[in-house]
């Protein structure tokens, strides 16, 4: 049976700073969980891997270079995740970084971990994680729904990622369903599939459509919105064409 | 059944705990993650009691016309509702009693709950706004959500509220749709159209913010869809 663990926003101060032995980049988040907002101190002569246009502030001494990171199948992934590199040059400097979608923000010091981030959730991270789209297979790319592409995030450092809405960490010990719109990340060692909830009726009229099961022992993060729920609800509000 | 609402009120999302034997109905999509013992059933009414006419009743209603059942199998589950737009949401207790929920508010309710569409529904289809009544009846939890915030107002005598900011009003109440201004002319020119009048002694629960003027004002950015 699934243990859980939940981030209580109501006792949770609006600004989260790290824990003094962190081993990582200094930083402050505020605005939590609505409008999540992340300034890194970069140390001199370090580098900062930011989510291209997510960079909203920062020190003169800062320098910017475009990555091409992924490979090939990045040109493949309908969200492109172009890095930008931001090197504190001669003293220390620091980056504001806001995502594109209004929502929470979540921290992972990874020491020689990897963490799949949904397409889109990824936000920062330090020199040392190597950020790979991975190909999901057709299967479970094409009925999570979202994109047919998952962010590996592999190595040591800090790791910044986004959501729509407030996000919730669940502990799975045996296994978990989740909406495929409102997967935000989850923990290597994870098994997942994707598979209809209940009967072929759910499947066609429950609204829920094909769902993740995940199995073993990890973490998964939730979102509590969805970007394609609010665009599906936004579709009622375009014009209508005229012949 | 333990209801938990959490990050509230921008990204609100219900975390229920269910016994085993214990079931929640919830709108249709409202899921967004589940333990893995849960069963789900999906039918067109409460369960166990799906006739066609309620069903049809429903999809008249606006409200989609299914409904999810959910279960845990054998030991104790959990689950998590969220919405598609931002807002708070609230939990209400009924014993026994009536409550008429606008269709686009209605989250989940207990099993001891019939969800019918209300018997307001005629009258609404004047309201203008595309707003329609659920009538929830019986006992048990309910989890209504809100886009924007959620607030009470307690009624004694008359009170008017815009069709597009109610989330549910006690049953106790009279309502009729009647104009805002003090001609139709001055009503339409305002924008405001027709409004709710409630009359009596009870409570309307209000949201903050109007879906369909969020709505319309996306409208002139979004791309034309063919009809």
């Amino acid at each position: 049976m699934s243990d859980l663990t939940m981030e209580e926003n109501s006792e949770m101060p609006a600004t989260q700073t790290l824990p003094t032995e962190h081993k990582g980049y200094a930083f402050e988040m505020v605005g939590k969980p609505d409008y999540g907002f992340v300034t890194v101190q970069v140390p001199a002569g370090k580098m900062l891997k930011v989510e291209a246009s997510a960079m909203a502030t920062m020190d003169t001494n800062m320098k910017m270079k475009t990555k091409m990171r992924g490979g090939l199948s990045r040109l493949l992934t309908s969200e492109s995740i172009f890095i930008n590199e931001f090197t504190a040059e001669g003293v220390d400097g620091e980056v504001g970084i806001a995502p594109g979608t209004p929502g929470d923000l979540c921290h992972r010091y990874l020491e020689d971990d990897t963490i799949y981030l949904q397409n889109g959730a990824f936000v920062a991270c330090g020199p040392d994680i190597e950020i790979e789209s991975k190909w999901q297979g057709l299967v479970k790319g094409f009925f999570s729904g979202e994109s047919l592409f998952l962010i590996r995030a592999k190595g040591t450092g800090d790791l910044f990622f986004n959501s729509y809405g407030a996000v919730i960490e669940i502990d799975v010990e045996d296994d978990y369903v989740v909406d495929t719109g409102n997967i935000v990340a989850f923990t290597e060692g994870l098994d997942y599939k994707v598979t209809k909830v209940g009967g072929y009726k759910s499947l066609f009229f429950s609204g829920e459509g094909f769902v993740c099961r995940f199995s073993g022992k990890g973490k998964v993060w939730i979102q509590t919105r969805g970007a394609s729920a609010f665009v599906g609800w936004a579709h009622w509000f375009r014009p209508v064409q005229k012949k | 059944m333990d209801i938990e609402l959490t990050h509230r009120p921008g990204n609100t999302a219900a975390k229920v705990t269910l016994q085993a034997g214990e079931t929640i109905t919830a709108e249709a999509g409202a899921m967004i993650a589940m333990s893995g013992n849960m069963d789900i059933t999906t039918t067109t009414h409460k369960k166990n009691s799906g006739g066609l006419f309620k069903a049809a009743k429903r999809l008249l209603g606006g409200e989609s016309l299914f409904l999810n059942h959910f279960e845990p199998k054998g030991e104790q589950g959990t689950i998590f509702f969220g919405t598609d737009l931002a807002g708070d949401m609230m939990t209400m207790e009924l014993d026994n009693d009536n409550l008429i929920v606008q269709s686009g508010s209605y989250l989940a309710s207990d099993s001891g709950i019939e969800v019918d569409l209300g018997w307001q529904g005629f009258k609404s289809l004047f309201s203008g706004e595309g707003v329609l009544w659920l009538n929830l009846k019986g006992s048990g939890k309910i989890i209504v959500s809100s886009f924007g915030a959620i607030y009470p107002v307690q009624v004694d005598g008359e009170y008017i509220v815009d069709s597009g900011h109610i989330v549910a009003f006690d049953e106790t109440l009279d309502f009729s749709i009647t104009k805002a201004g003090k001609s139709w002319l001055h009503s339409w020119l305002g924008g405001e159209g027709l409004v709710c009048k409630f009359k009596g002694t009870g409570t309307v629960w209000c949201q903050s913010h109007n879906t369909s003027s969020f709505g319309n004002a996306l409208t002139p950015s979004l791309r034309a869809r063919k009809a």
